[in-house]
């Protein structure tokens, strides 16, 4: 599931920035993380849920297509509280 | 409660509080099962443990987003005394909680720990507080509330009782909880599996109509969902619905 780094050094530094980000909001958030796999999952992710957990440790990159489905799934899910 | 107005909420001694599952505390609090069970809890210690002369109140506290919400009680009175004790963010039942363990104060007007606190329970006819945690095994944090009128409300043997109470209460709602937090996780599981149905169709019909690749699909309805500000699923029955009338598409899914 690793995304491949061909996009150069400079891109690596973007993906990096960007899991920052992604990973600081949902410590934010309330939402388990079980709960946001499978929100991710329904909306046609493919990482699975020990990848995802990784990611948002800042163990892991995976591909462009996944974090913006998990992005995608974090904007939605926190839609639905309040 | 205009005792606890504008008090800010702090803690005690700062230590910091074990983190929770939140979705099972939430469960606590939102499901009318286990509110209706814990009010039970409270109606059934006040009324075997109060005798005449010597009224018990009880209520149950329960820690959400870590802070302590008052969500069942054997009646109004133990319910605003929950209350005007959360208000104070301190307390001896909030203590217990934080403790783990029993907490007895025999005679409220003694006591120098939570000082405003105590002052305002005192003020609403209190004399002395039972607090029993509830053992949830860090599932959440509930604790038992009891309030007496009298000085040394309680007996060892009223204690001995409460306790067994609670334990009792407790392996049941680790029950529920259990029972509770898998269903969610199952009702999850079916909306996710009835959600990716709906998107993959519409991948599939994007990647036919743009002749692209599956990721480039996935990044067209994407940018549609962000743009307009629809759920992605909303997007893809949309694109579903243009293409073929279809209103209604179902996944089945079934244990």
């Amino acid at each position: 599931m690793n995304a491949d780094w061909t996009g150069g050094p400079d891109k690596l530094l973007e993906a990096d920035q960007q899991r920052k980000d992604v990973a600081r909001r949902f410590r934010n958030t309330q939402v388990p993380m079980i709960k946001l796999w499978t929100y991710y999952y329904g909306l046609g992710g493919d990482a699975d849920e020990m990848s995802l957990d990784a990611y948002l440790n800042e163990a892991l990159h995976l591909p462009a297509a996944q974090v913006g489905l998990i992005a995608t799934a974090m904007r939605e899910l926190s839609e639905g509280e309040d | 409660m205009t005792a606890g107005e504008g008090q800010p909420f702090q803690e005690p001694d700062g230590q910091p509080l074990e983190d929770v599952e939140q979705s099972l505390q939430q469960l606590v609090l939102e499901s009318p099962d286990i509110k209706g069970f814990l009010t039970e809890l409270a109606i059934l210690a006040s009324s075997r443990l109060s005798t005449p002369g010597n009224s018990i109140h009880s209520g149950v506290t329960v820690m959400r987003h870590k802070r302590p919400k008052a969500v069942a009680a054997s009646d109004a009175a133990a319910k605003a005394l929950d209350e005007l004790q959360n208000g104070f963010g301190q307390g001896p039942c909030l203590t217990a909680l934080r403790q783990g363990t029993t907490l007895l104060v025999p005679e409220l007007a003694a006591e120098t720990r939570w000082g405003a606190y105590a002052r305002a329970a005192a003020r609403h006819g209190v004399s002395s507080i039972l607090a029993v945690p509830l053992d949830l095994a860090g599932e959440a944090e509930a604790v038992l509330n009891l309030y007496s009128g009298r000085s040394n409300g309680f007996s060892a043997e009223d204690i001995a009782t409460v306790e067994a109470f609670a334990a009792q209460a407790a392996s049941s709602l680790r029950l529920i909880l259990r029972i509770s937090q898998l269903s969610e996780a199952r009702d999850d599981l079916a909306a996710a599996m009835h959600s990716r149905t709906v998107i993959d169709m519409a991948v599939g019909a994007v990647m036919a109509q743009n002749r692209c690749d599956r990721e480039t699909a996935f990044s067209i309805l994407t940018r549609a969902s962000n743009t307009r500000n629809i759920k992605l699923r909303e997007v893809a029955r949309t694109v579903i619905t243009s293409i073929s009338g279809e209103q209604k598409i179902t996944a089945y899914f079934d244990e």
